[in-house]
């Protein structure tokens, strides 16, 4: 055992006592004045074999796929034979046909329209609310913070006992005022509601977390001269707090669309196989059920690169936006 | 600081501030309180609930209105849940899966990321605007290709030489620990770190002949600490949370990783509810407890990264 552990020991150092020796030995064998060539040399090989292994994992597991499913959307993949044959358009064809697929456009986007701008409402109010020094501060930002850190699938199951129809939380509590709770989850009225207040209920503490990081970032000399200058509580508020919270708003709607537009998870869980009637059934779960349930990779490809656009499209948009802003100042 | 100011009825402070009752001040302070408590209430009361009722007995659970405490603390639901599904096995296979994500995504990314900060060489732009351009791509851009490699790698599970015949890394820790073991942010987090250290350092430790690998592992890689908290944290958070890649991966049970496990045992047995909550208790206090010690070095690290 002694004698395992001093090997593994010496193993470990070898890395750096090989490159020393030969760096020791360059000047002899070439001299002074390229020495530092053979510095720069030994520091370029060394930077690429440090770069290789993530280089190659970089490419082999986000660059070859990102071109394959451009590649992929246009062919009709066999999973069984492997084979692949062109087809042109016929995927996107086929899934603009789909019923289900428009259906599940119109859901995420319905998904995002309600989830993002209450989230982020909540979120800067609590923001602003937990910016006052407090002792207790802390205590509230870890508890706002928490569903953000847990694991969306886990969260999921705990809503779904709550929005259980008889026995669940949400309907004891709503028949605590009087009111007679829908099945959620089981109603197609009412699934794609349930798990949008899941996901404003998740989204809230990141976005908070952003704004407060904006918050605290705020120049202090601005609000003094405001007070020098006579400016109320309400209009310094008005004047310089929201203008320059405009920069994180634009950070956090864009990252909290992209997000949105790929929920899956608590879909998922909450509402399986595409909710009661295919009512909550979104584009990232009908790429799941095209590629991974019926394995038609190409059509479920074209379906990928639909949600791409959708999202490059709002990311230009809301580049251009921020461009703007930048520009303004 | 500026909501200070906004409601600074609470800090007294200001000048204005001294001559403004006390009472009202009071008032103010209080509405604060009770708003944050409500909004953590709101917050918390899910992961009470999951826990209360991972503790109740049948009867318990079936009664309406649903009692707010347990009448018997039935402690026996956990070890009951881990005999009627395998959470047990759930558990380690995430935790294994989890640690090796942390460990590799720690190892290739300060490496990548010192390479790109501190030594200059021909196209370390293009490596670096490659890093960042990863970092952009979303999940369902890859997905499906990503499945497909995993299942037509060479010579494994069955496969021949162009990896075809069989299932590759399909149900095999191969495809759930590798494809998941480094994140573009994590290369570019350390890249930030490291570009901050100053230069003399590494001067000195070269001309005592150290080695580039010496001094990227003896003299650099200590000194961003943070970044290594922040990396592994992130990392081990969501590789822990991961749920769709191993969901499609996976359709062996002893290779079902914690998420994935839960939401079968749903999906098979509607109306367990104490053993769900009892393997979703144990899914959900891990990442709990570790966010509660580690809080600082999460806030940083997801307020630098935006969302994920």
């Amino acid at each position: 055992m002694p004698t395992f552990t001093s090997s593994a020991a010496d193993t470990s150092r070898d890395g750096p006592v090989v490159h020393r020796s030969t760096k020791r030995a360059a000047p002899s064998r070439s001299g002074r004045p390229p020495r530092a060539k053979k510095f720069g040399h030994d520091r370029r090989r060394a930077a690429v074999l440090m770069l290789a292994p993530s280089v190659i994992h970089l490419v082999w597991w986000i660059g070859i796929p990102v071109v394959a499913t451009f590649a992929l959307a246009f062919t009709d993949y066999d999973i069984l034979a492997g084979t692949v044959t062109f087809n042109g358009l016929d995927n996107f064809q086929e899934i603009f046909n789909d019923e289900t697929w428009n259906a599940s456009i119109w859901h995420t986007v319905v998904f995002t329209f309600f989830t993002v701008p209450v989230a982020m409402a909540i979120a800067v109010v609590l923001a602003i609310l937990l910016s006052v020094k407090m002792r207790a501060a802390a205590w509230y930002r870890t508890a706002v913070f928490m569903p953000h850190v847990t694991a969306t699938v886990a969260i999921a199951l705990v809503w779904m006992w709550m929005f259980e129809p008889r026995l669940g939380v949400v309907n004891t509590m709503l028949g605590w005022a009087g009111i007679d709770g829908p099945t959620w989850l089981a109603d197609p009225d009412w699934a794609l509601t349930a798990v949008i207040i899941v996901s404003i209920w998740k989204g809230i503490g990141i976005k908070m977390l952003i704004y407060l990081a904006a918050l605290q970032a705020m120049p202090e000399d601005v609000y003094e001269a405001a007070r020098i200058d006579g400016a109320s509580q309400i209009r310094q508020f008005f004047s310089i707090t929201l203008p320059l919270l405009k920069p994180a708003t634009f950070f956090v709607l864009v990252v909290s669309i992209i997000d949105s537009f790929q929920a899956f998870d608590q879909l998922y869980v909450l509402t399986p196989d595409g909710g009661p009637g295919n009512s909550t059934t979104v584009m990232t779960y009908e790429i799941y059920r095209t590629a991974f349930k019926e394995f038609n990779m190409g059509a479920a490809c074209a379906q990928s690169v639909v949600l791409f656009a959708f999202l490059l499209v709002l990311m230009l948009i809301s580049r251009r936006l921020t461009g703007k802003e930048d520009d303004v100042r | 600081m500026s909501a200070e100011k906004l409601l600074r009825g609470a800090t007294a402070r200001g000048t204005l501030l001294a001559n403004r009752p006390l009472l009202a001040r009071r008032l103010r302070r209080t509405t604060l309180h009770l708003v944050l408590v409500a909004v953590s209430l709101a917050m918390v009361v899910p992961f009470l609930w999951m826990v209360i009722t991972s503790l109740k007995t049948d009867p318990d659970l079936a009664s309406y209105p649903p009692n707010l405490l347990p009448q018997v603390w039935d402690w026996s639901n956990y070890s009951e849940a881990l005999e009627y599904a395998p959470f047990g096995t759930y558990f380690r296979n995430s935790l294994l899966i989890a640690l090796g994500h942390t460990a590799l995504n720690l190892a290739l990314a300060s490496m990548a990321g010192y390479a790109l900060a501190r030594v200059a060489f021909r196209g370390r732009t293009v490596v670096f605007m490659g890093v960042l351009a990863t970092m952009m791509i979303p999940t369902y851009t890859k997905i499906v290709p990503q499945y497909l490699i995993a299942k037509g790698i060479p010579f494994f599970g069955g496969n021949d030489y162009l990896g075809r015949g069989g299932h590759g890394w399909l149900d095999s820790w191969w495809g759930l620990i590798v494809p998941g073991a480094l994140t573009p942010f994590a290369i570019f987090l350390f890249r930030q770190f490291y570009l901050s250290l100053p230069r003399e350092l590494e001067e000195a430790a070269r001309i005592d002949g150290m080695g580039e690998f010496g001094i990227y592992a003896r003299v650099m890689t200590p000194l961003v600490k943070p970044a290594i908290a922040t990396v592994a944290l992130l990392t081990f958070e969501s590789s822990w949370n991961n749920f769709l890649w191993p969901l499609i991966i996976t359709s062996d049970t002893d290779l079902r990783v914690i998420q994935v496990g839960l939401s079968a045992f749903q999906q098979a047995d509607q109306n367990a509810w104490a053993y769900l909550m009892a393997g979703t208790t144990l899914a959900t206090v891990p990442m709990v407890v570790l966010f509660l010690f580690t809080q600082r070095y999460f806030v940083q690290g997801f307020a630098n990264s935006g969302i994920k």
